[in-house]
């Protein structure tokens, strides 16, 4: 059976930029996987998730999803399959609710009022009014809004990129725990960008670690944070001192 | 006017550069060439149509008709995005709403089919057209820059290019739109009309004159919205990639 997602010598170079952000990026994602993509910051993360979510392209490289390359799709397509959401989320001009139907009436389909109320009360926000103007949500509403929005679309894979960046601890929870549970029943592949470990050994089976424009570790989540094999990690997570903390402590 | 009288006009340019020289604003070259400029275009203009009202044949009519647009079209592209294809694209929209202007004016009988109504017409029509094509694609560049996190949602969430451009375009084609409906607002209280002022020094009636200039407001209006409307359509592609990312602008 081939991986939910491949990724084959993956490579992007900023045009005016002297070396490559990141390059030859080599790895898979098995279907109903939880990945933790970390990695200092500036090491291209995020690019690479907008990257698998096609809406940045590699300059080289393939990205297969269920074996088949990403230029055998039509952008919508697989972008409905694999969906990015970002970490400052962004509200659509109208309501809550037009934000909640976004996804419908992009995809005419109709729109599936239980599974969104049942949605919006596991990350907290059964209270909210769906006819109050969106931008005036907060930032950490903004955020579980636009995660919602997003699961309505059920894609394979959920790029998730600091998404509970501006949560309390208590939402930061249900947001996990609705993810795991979604996990569990959809079988969807979920890559998340934290910076916090803790989430990470929280929610994650598996680690990516970024450093110096590789890939430069990737296994089991405990094994990682246990025992990492390369100095740059040791030195991410804090085993060791860092390179610029020495520098500066002399 | 006579000649003679003509060259009396050289003393508000004169006036000008002795204000640009006291004040050291460097603007002496600018001036020598816009007068000079404005003095031939216009002389060789009154030529060219004298000619064309004597011959009273319609290929004249349309050569310069077409000779307006390939400048309006050319003088708007410069203000726009450096995109390939802009430039054909702005020619057509301004055609199309010359077209159907014409077309109106003329089926139904408003103006006479005579060159001394349809050049001069057209020429505001092209003129007023070419401002909106300006207003439009400055107001699309800003509005991408500005609403690339909301086009880009629209893409991660799987719209199409054409349905994620779809409400910033609209704010587009409405801000291009303002200053031609504010104009109607205030005209003849703020500013007396070119046309009608200079129908009214010709010896017209100025209430003839104003007739023709309802003519040209109203006419303004849905030129206005016309062109915005075609142009919207006509680029939306040219903001994204083939791949349907969103383009950066230069």
């Amino acid at each position: 059976m081939s991986a939910m997602l491949e990724l084959h010598s993956i490579t992007r170079h900023f045009e005016g930029e002297s070396s490559p952000l990141f390059r030859d990026i080599n790895i898979e994602a098995a279907a109903g996987e939880s990945i933790g993509l970390i990695g200092a910051s500036g090491q291209g993360k995020s690019t690479l998730l907008r990257c698998i979510a096609w809406l940045d392209k590699a300059d080289e490289g393939v990205i297969r999803m269920e074996g088949i390359p990403q230029a055998n799709f039509e952008p919508r397509e697989w972008r409905k399959q694999i969906l990015y959401v970002a970490q400052q989320a962004i509200m659509l001009p109208g309501t809550l609710l037009d934000n909640m139907k976004t996804v419908s009436k992009l995809h005419k389909q109709d729109y599936d009022a239980e599974l969104a109320n049942m949605l919006l009360a596991k990350v907290g926000l059964q209270g909210l009014e769906l006819d109050k103007p969106a931008a005036e949500l907060s930032g950490g509403e903004k955020q579980r809004l636009a995660l919602v929005r997003s699961m309505l679309l059920k894609p394979k894979v959920l790029l998730l990129d600091e998404v509970t960046s501006a949560l309390d601890a208590n939402s930061m929870q249900l947001v996990e725990r609705l993810l795991a549970e979604w996990r569990d029943e959809e079988g969807t592949t979920c890559i998340w960008i934290s910076h916090d470990f803790k989430q990470v050994k929280r929610v994650c089976d598996t680690v990516w670690f970024m450093s110096g424009g590789r890939l430069l570790e990737s296994g089991p989540c405990e094994a990682f944070f246990k025992q990492p094999a390369t100095e740059e990690a040791k030195s991410f997570i804090g085993m060791i001192p860092s390179r610029a903390y020495e520098e500066v402590t002399g | 006017m006579s000649y003679l009288a003509l060259s009396f006009t050289l003393l508000f340019v004169m006036v000008t550069m002795l204000i640009s020289v006291w004040q050291k604003q460097g603007l002496e070259k600018e001036i020598a060439i816009g007068t000079i400029r404005a003095a031939v275009q216009l002389l060789a203009v009154g030529y060219v149509l004298q000619f064309i009202f004597e011959t009273k044949h319609p290929l004249f009519i349309i050569g310069i008709i077409v000779f307006m647009i390939t400048v309006a079209a050319w003088n708007a592209a410069k203000r726009s995005a450096k995109v390939k294809g802009m430039r054909w694209r702005i020619a057509a929209a301004i055609t199309a709403t010359e077209a159907m202007m014409m077309g109106l004016l003329l089926g139904l009988d408003i103006i006479e089919a005579s060159p001394q109504y349809i050049i001069p017409i057209s020429g505001m029509t092209i003129g007023n057209a070419m401002v909106v094509s300006g207003l439009f694609l400055n107001g699309m560049k800003r509005e991408i820059e500005s609403s690339r996190g909301e086009l880009e949602t629209l893409l991660s969430l799987g719209a199409t290019a054409k349905q994620s451009i779809y409400t910033v375009a609209k704010r587009a084609v409405k801000s291009s739109m303002i200053p031609t409906i504010d104009s109607m607002k205030t005209v003849g209280l703020v500013q007396l009309p070119g046309m009608m002022t200079g129908m009214i020094i010709a010896g017209a009636d100025p209430v003839e004159a104003v007739r023709y200039q309802l003519l040209i407001v109203f006419a303004f209006t849905s030129s206005a919205a016309l062109t915005s409307l075609i142009l919207s359509n006509l680029t939306t592609k040219l903001w994204f990639t083939d791949d349907s990312r969103v383009r950066v602008l230069k």
